[in-house]
């Protein structure tokens, strides 16, 4: 039983960092009502950002956060306005093979760009362990989980105090009502939209100094995040934060007694386990599953 | 989406098919490049597979991203069974086919239960876990490594040395899926799957048992899709799960069938030809040392086509042509 504070911190960590991910997820799935497959293609660009700052101008990821932030909301508007918004209105069959073909040509613009090797950004102090109740964590750790932590924090609470989080909620429980309500629907899909890609630059920033960069790194994040959103419920922020404890849990916990090699099966089952018994998942509400009827 | 299940009688409407499968046969005997022949039997290994997607996705509208499980389980099937147990592929072909039956199962449950984005995301769990087990299970398949097949080409061993006996068998598999196709167009099968691919609660009130149906159609396609994966094995003699049981090759499935159009016969011919030449052109031109700028390109025509012609090409360029006709008669 040694090894349990480890765990317990190791999983918290990566739960943290998972529930960012997610986040941004969620609110793109419960808002818009569309699987962004390209999610995962904004957090490696952020990757890419954090370490091409700290190469060329030794800017810091942490700082680099301050430049990460604009450029994500200029990109993500950008993808919204070309990309998204002309299939909001379309079958799923369109949706769905739309932000494929977006994250095909990410994935590969990055492969062009920066070629197929594996980066990675290390900070001369990111690898100082401190020894918090008898586990041991890297600085980096610790900074990406309480900027995740603050992060969602923040988001939680202009979720639920603000009118636009307010708006945002009603229209993912029901956009017909919300609009009735004199809710501008379509401002608060481009907020949603703006949101997710915010969270997504954020977290890839905080995930640079921990894990390699490459161009699919963020197809396996991705399938970790739908676990997470689906484990959570739709367009459900508590959902994802518990679901992406749940799933880094797995991770951490599986990995250590089943071996790391099958953790992965793991929560793919649990996945599909959730998905056909219970669809709208642990925390999400009955009948949100029933997508654009 | 509109029902393409009465599309028009009669030979004129295979005429196209018709053309394009004897230009296949045609190439193997009139050149000896290579280049062209091998070129000649990806197109129809895709559009046998494009079509066997068809009948799942297009005809019966359960949109699976995960196609490719049943891909790689034919193919492992069948060259596992080569190499441990010494048993002819054309069997292993069969055993692969009767596997991904029952594994189709797990699929067409989740189809009666779930709908749209939700059903997709589960296709793409199921085939990332066949994915993981064929990589961990090292003393079986020898995980990321892969397979080779030992080129030993005989009828029984099913390699060939000319690629005509390729094309041969590349061809029967894709005129037979596409017979199969303009069968269901015009059968009782395809009207119940139309009906209930545009409104499954209305079909189930029309005594209409969809949840059979979808059992059915995902069943043949997950078979349909295996022979192709064995087809692979042996014609390409090497397997490993990166590449078979591969989002991509999932998708690629899908995006052949949607390019062309849904619910047609022609449609995922039509898509896997022109698909497969492109990506010829485009890797010719610019793989190499500039490699992933065909695929952006790639993706980016797949944004533009699902947007502007979302019905595919079989259906959208005589849309199309009859507007830019109306347009200028005036």
């Amino acid at each position: 039983m040694e090894a349990l504070p480890q765990l317990i911190a190791s999983a918290i960590i990566l739960g943290g960092i998972y529930a960012l991910v997610s986040i941004g997820l969620t609110l793109v799935f419960g808002v818009m009502r569309i699987v962004n497959f390209a999610h995962g293609e904004f957090l490696m660009l952020s990757m890419y950002l954090a370490i091409g700052l700290f190469a060329t101008a030794g800017i810091d990821p942490y700082v680099g956060l301050l430049v990460a932030v604009p450029a994500s909301l200029v990109f993500g508007s950008l993808i919204y306005y070309v990309v998204i918004r002309p299939v909001v209105a379309r079958s799923h069959a369109v949706q769905i093979f739309t932000t494929l073909g977006l994250s095909i040509v990410l994935q590969n613009a990055a492969l062009f760009l920066w070629t197929g090797n594996f980066r990675q950004l290390r900070l001369p102090y990111g690898g100082n362990v401190i020894t918090i109740a008898g586990a041991a964590v890297t600085v980096a750790q610790v900074i990406a989980f309480a900027t995740a932590a603050a992060f969602t924090a923040a988001l939680f609470a202009w979720l639920r105090f603000t009118y636009l989080g307010k708006a945002m909620r009603a229209t993912a429980q029901d956009r017909n009502a919300a609009t009735l309500m004199g809710i501008d629907t379509g401002r608060v899909l481009l907020v949603a939209f703006l949101v997710g890609t915010l969270c997504v630059a954020v977290a890839g920033m905080l995930m640079a100094p921990l894990f390699a960069t490459y161009p699919t790194v963020g197809l396996q994040f991705v399938l970790i995040a739908f676990v997470v959103v689906v484990l959570g419920g739709l367009g459900s922020v508590v959902g994802a934060l518990l679901g992406a404890m749940i799933v880094a849990f797995i991770d951490v916990v599986g990995g250590f007694y089943v071996g790391t090699a099958w953790k992965e099966v793991l929560y793919f089952v649990v996945f599909m386990a959730v998905l056909l018994a219970r669809p709208a998942g642990l925390f999400g509400q009955r009948g949100a599953e029933h997508l654009g009827t | 989406m509109t029902i393409h299940a009465s599309a028009g009688h009669g030979t004129r409407e295979h005429l196209p098919a018709a053309l394009l499968f004897a230009g296949a046969l045609a190439i193997p005997l009139a050149t000896d490049n290579l280049f062209l022949q091998d070129a000649v039997i990806f197109m129809l290994l895709w559009a046998g597979l494009a079509g066997a997607w068809n009948i799942a996705g297009g005809f019966a509208g359960q949109l699976s991203l995960g196609h490719a499980a049943f891909f790689g389980l034919g193919a492992y099937t069948s060259t596992l069974l080569k190499l441990h147990y010494g048993l002819s592929p054309w069997v292993g072909m069969l055993c692969g086919g009767a596997l991904v039956v029952v594994a189709s199962g797990f699929i067409a449950f989740a189809a009666t239960r779930l709908r749209g984005p939700y059903f997709a995301l589960v296709t793409i769990a199921f085939a990332t876990v066949m994915q993981i087990v064929a990589a961990r299970w090292y003393e079986f398949t020898r995980g990321n490594e892969g397979l080779s097949i030992p080129f030993d080409p005989t009828l029984a061993n099913f390699m060939f040395v000319d690629k005509l006996p390729w094309t041969v068998i590349a061809l029967s598999y894709v005129v037979a899926i596409y017979a199969l196709a303009s069968w269901i167009g015009r059968s009782r099968f395809g009207f119940q799957l139309a009906g209930m691919r545009e409104d499954d609660n209305a079909a189930q009130a029309l005594g209409i048992d969809t949840r059979w149906l979808k059992v059915v159609a995902i069943a043949l396609s997950a078979f349909l899709t295996a022979l192709g994966g064995t087809f692979y094995a042996q014609y390409v003699g090497f397997v490993d799960p990166g590449y078979v049981f591969s989002l991509d090759l999932s998708v690629k499935f899908a995006l052949m069938c949607i390019i062309g159009g849904m619910g047609t016969a022609l449609g995922p011919v039509l898509g896997a030809v022109l698909i497969t030449a492109l990506e010829m052109v485009l890797r010719a031109k610019w793989g190499g040392e500039r490699s992933g700028l065909y695929l952006i390109v790639y993706g980016v025509l797949l944004i533009v086509v699902v947007r502007v012609m979302p019905e595919g090409l079989v259906a959208g360029v005589p849309q199309a042509w009859k507007r830019w006709r109306a347009r200028h008669a005036a």
